[in-house]
């Protein structure tokens, strides 16, 4: 006798082969998805795996470079979120899109007013479609005062009022409160329970095990693995999300040797900063480059942020900072250049130079910095001439010194932010995300760089969400999570499990 | 009254001085438990000193000096037991430190008061006072390859047994000498020290440990000490030259945000010394766990059952190996959940290094090798 095999609910959304392609680099690379309805989907993986990008892609804020997505089976390019959500998928993004200033209820008919819009009608729908959806949400209340609970429940009604057949949370439990979370989860359920199809992003693996149907985890823009939750545990999770072969990437080489530790240069204690920071303390040793590993919101660029003096502490017991056994607090990163921190900044073009100024002129500008008051005139000779040097020292390929910062490569953009920083002849140098979307051959020229530093006996701080790089580049790696070091590997003993465990756990 | 205003808004503002922070175990300190599983190579009654000459290990205890030879393989009847000791010196007064001569005989601090010399050429020499001051509570000597004699007087205030009360009093009293064992002389080499413990030669130098200052100090003739190793995560104790270079630096209980927030607090402090326990106090500890009258020195013990490295600990267990330079090289520890607490001294002796753990009133052995193959792995 034989049992029917249970029903598969039908696919409401499908992604074939689906590549985005950011300046030639694959963000997503060939990735096969389909979301059931009526389903919680929970797509995890590494920062940098190709997450935010594929439900992007679903959601119409980026097209697809090559592939089909199809929604109901119809082949489909959405190119704004507008037309997306017409085909019935909405996206509820890290960052809420509300209206601060508006009151709920104008958020949730925003695009949708009439010629003649009667406030007290748009109170008493929302009201009447709020109950509906039994969120407990004051349809007059302005949404700037509401707590984030609250405001993604305006936001998924909103979703849902448009009849989104399909909604796509990215890290919605990040800012939540463990009761808010609790709180959400229900909303999940009680979504689900109307039909509709959610897939949700999370760092936090156990809400992946708790609350999806199904888990999808991507690595490095490809899709590795789908299958029930139940077939799922923990384990099996990191593995699939940190399980590269190691031989087939840039990174290969294991460390086999690591410098001795030098002088403490920096003793962070007891830092605190808003939320994002709490009570982190760490060390930073000359001749040794530090590897600082955790998630998106575990405070790693704000520690050292606070330390390069580009955000401050909190005003009234923040801890302590200390260069050489010396306490200190910047102000401004002048300040700290001028002590022989620098800070090479994960956001180059917004952070990292004057993108119409010639390479000479910004890497010059970095030499101002750290010569205040010395120099009461510009000479236009010596901004060739240090230019030349670091176009030269760092092998940055462009036509002349003279090209715009804006006109090159990403990679040899990242050596101008470098050389423009190393001008400063500091002691302690912290690259943030020093090879993001920069292209192979100068992520190689970039390590290089990076431990001659180490070996020509400076402190260098490497954060990345890059594991590879973080075991290939570290002499010593910290591991953040939740606003502190959690753990420290020597290279030697580290493994990408025992890292991700302990920035997740 | 500009420094008054400045430190009301230190105090206001949780800045400077009144910034209730500590050094992180991390890098070379990074927790491990060697010093816990390290094996035990005998238990005592009132442990204080160890020395060697390095053939022979000596021993304060009470006020008695015992003698081992570790080097001698027990006899079967003593395998897996203690091994056995011969009594070199007894008498009334603790010995509260020690050392050996090189041309021999020992350096004797009994009570704290007094700096005797017993066997040797110099049989006999005594110093009860240098620089017109009275020891009060000499808890170190050392011995320089000059034949001097280095030595701690750790407070003027409190004798040796009371080194909590000159902790929470603030003492800056410790004083550093060097004494001639062949000519008697005696030299205040600095005073003002915040609880001086533990005096070694390094070249021309002498370093010595600041407790209350968590750090190593380093003097050298006519010239104003300058920091060896600063910031240190806990209270350095006694140093003694490692055999492969540089130094072992004993830390005998460690800094945490609550010790130094009371450190901070005078009012509360002033209460608590004169209401309550010694043993109660919100104070480092050699030892803990004995009683639930024991104040907490933090929270977050445990996780999932597990107790975090990070425990803020009120006694603890670590030895420190400094480079000829001052650089921490690695670390051994008995972290928060273990039992070998309160390190007082380390010495090496034929390979291994011997530390006495005066929280748990035990010599541990270990093997110098054995350790750093095991840091490495």
């Amino acid at each position: 006798m034989t049992s029917n095999p249970p029903a598969v609910a039908a696919t409401i959304l499908e992604l074939r082969q689906a590549t985005k392609k950011y300046a030639g680099v694959p963000a997503i690379d060939g990735v096969d998805f389909a979301l059931r309805t009526g389903e919680i989907h929970a797509i995890v993986g590494e920062n940098g795996a190709g997450k935010s990008t594929l439900t992007k892609v679903m959601a119409g804020v980026v097209t697809l470079t090559s592939g089909q997505m199809l929604v109901e089976g119809r082949e489909v390019n959405p190119r704004t979120p507008n037309e997306a959500l017409h085909l019935g998928v909405a996206m509820v993004f890290q960052e809420t899109s509300l209206v601060p200033t508006m009151t709920v209820a104008q958020n949730l008919f925003l695009g949708q007013e009439k010629y003649f819009n009667r406030l007290r009608g748009i109170y008493i729908a929302a009201q009447q479609f709020l109950q509906s959806l039994q969120f407990d949400v004051d349809p007059t209340a302005v949404v700037s005062l509401l707590g984030a609970a609250k405001k993604q429940m305006v936001e998924i009604a909103r979703a849902v009022l448009h009849n989104a057949k399909v909604i796509i949370f990215d890290e919605p439990t990040a800012s939540l409160t463990p009761e808010e979370k609790k709180y959400f989860f229900d909303l999940v359920y009680h979504l689900k329970a109307r039909g509709v199809s959610v897939i949700f992003i999370s760092h936090a693996l156990e809400e992946a095990l708790l609350v999806s149907d199904r888990i999808t985890v991507l690595r490095d823009g490809k899709h590795v693995v789908t299958d029930d939750k139940a077939a799922f545990d923990r384990a099996r999770i990191v593995q699939a999300m940190v399980g590269r072969d190691l031989s087939q990437t840039l990174y290969g080489q294991r460390k086999t040797t690591v410098r001795p530790q030098g002088k403490r240069v920096l003793s962070v204690q007891n830092l605190r900063m808003a939320a994002m920071v709490k009570n982190n303390s760490l060390s930073v040793f000359a001749g040794q480059i530090t590897g600082v590993f955790g998630l998106v919101g575990s405070g790693r660029t704000e520690t050292f942020k606070v330390v390069a003096g580009v955000i401050k502490r909190d005003f009234m017991h923040g801890g302590e900072v200390l260069l050489h056994d010396r306490p200190v607090r910047y102000f401004v990163p002048a300040s700290a250049v001028r002590d022989g921190i620098v800070y090479v900044t994960e956001d180059r073009k917004i952070e990292g130079f004057f993108e119409t100024q010639s390479i000479a002129g910004n890497v010059y500008l970095g030499l101002l910095a750290k010569l205040r008051g010395k120099r009461t005139l510009v000479s236009k000779k010596e901004a060739a001439e240090v230019g030349m040097h670091w176009i030269k020292r760092l092998a940055i390929r462009a036509i002349g010194q003279d090209v715009k910062a804006i006109e090159l490569s990403g990679g040899n953009q990242q050596k101008l932010v470098i050389s423009k920083s190393l001008v400063q002849e500091p002691e302690l140098i912290i690259f943030d995300e020093p090879t993001r979307g920069v292209d192979v051959g100068a992520i190689t020229e970039i390590h290089q760089l990076i431990n001659r530093l180490a070996d020509e006996g400076k402190a260098v701080v490497v954060i990345s969400s890059y594991l590879p790089e973080v075991m290939a580049l570290s002499d010593r790696i910290l591991v953040q999570r939740m606003g502190k070091v959690v753990e420290e590997y020597s290279a030697l003993e580290a493994t990408e499990e025992k890292i991700m465990y302990a920035a997740i756990h | 009254m500009i420094d008054a205003l400045l430190e009301w808004k230190d105090r206001l503002l949780g800045r400077g001085d009144a910034s209730i922070t500590v050094p992180v175990f991390d890098g070379a300190l990074k927790s491990n438990n060697l010093l816990e599983e390290a094996a035990t190579f005998a238990t005592l009654g009132s442990p204080e000193d160890l020395a060697t000459d390095g053939r022979s290990l000596f021993v304060a205890d009470g006020g008695t000096v015992l003698r081992y030879e570790p080097g001698v393989a027990p006899s079967p009847a003593q395998a897996g037991g203690s091994p056995t000791a011969s009594i070199v010196y007894s008498g009334a007064p603790a010995v509260t430190a020690l050392a050996c001569l090189r041309d021999g005989g020992l350096a004797l601090a009994l009570d704290g008061r007094e700096l005797r010399i017993v066997g040797g050429p110099h049989d006999g020499r005594r110093w009860d006072a240098v620089g017109g001051s009275r020891m009060n509570a000499v808890n170190a000597t050392g011995v320089a390859p000059d034949g001097r004699l280095l030595v701690t007087d750790g407070s003027l205030e409190h004798p040796v047994a009371h080194w909590r009360h000159d902790l929470m009093s603030l003492g800056r009293s410790g004083r550093l000498f060097e004494l001639h064992p062949a000519s008697g002389e005696a030299r205040v080499l600095a005073s003002g020290l915040a609880y001086a413990f533990g005096a070694c030669a390094a070249g021309t130098q002498t370093w010595v440990s600041e407790s209350w200052s968590h750090r190593v100090r380093a003097y050298a003739s006519g010239k104003r000490g300058r920091a060896v190793t600063d910031s240190l995560p806990g209270y350095p104790s006694r140093i003694s030259p490692a055999a492969g270079g540089g130094f072992w630096l004993t830390c005998f209980v460690l800094r945490t945000q609550l010790v130094e927030f009371v450190l901070r607090e005078p009012a509360y402090r002033k209460r608590m010394l004169a209401e309550i326990e010694p043993q109660h106090w919100i104070a480092p500890a050699l030892n803990s766990g004995n009683t639930f009258l024991e104040p907490m020195q933090g929270a977050q013990l445990k996780m999932m059952g597990v107790v975090k490295p990070w425990a803020p600990p009120r006694s603890y267990g670590l030895v420190i190996r400094l480079t000829e330079e001052g650089l921490v090289r690695y670390s051994l520890h008995s972290r928060f959940d273990g039992k070998h607490h309160g390190v007082v001294a380390a010495v090496e002796c034929g390979g291994d290094l011997f530390v006495l753990a005066k929280g748990c009133r035990k010599i541990l052995r270990l093997s110098v090798a054995g350790a750093e193959r095991s840091l490495q792995s």
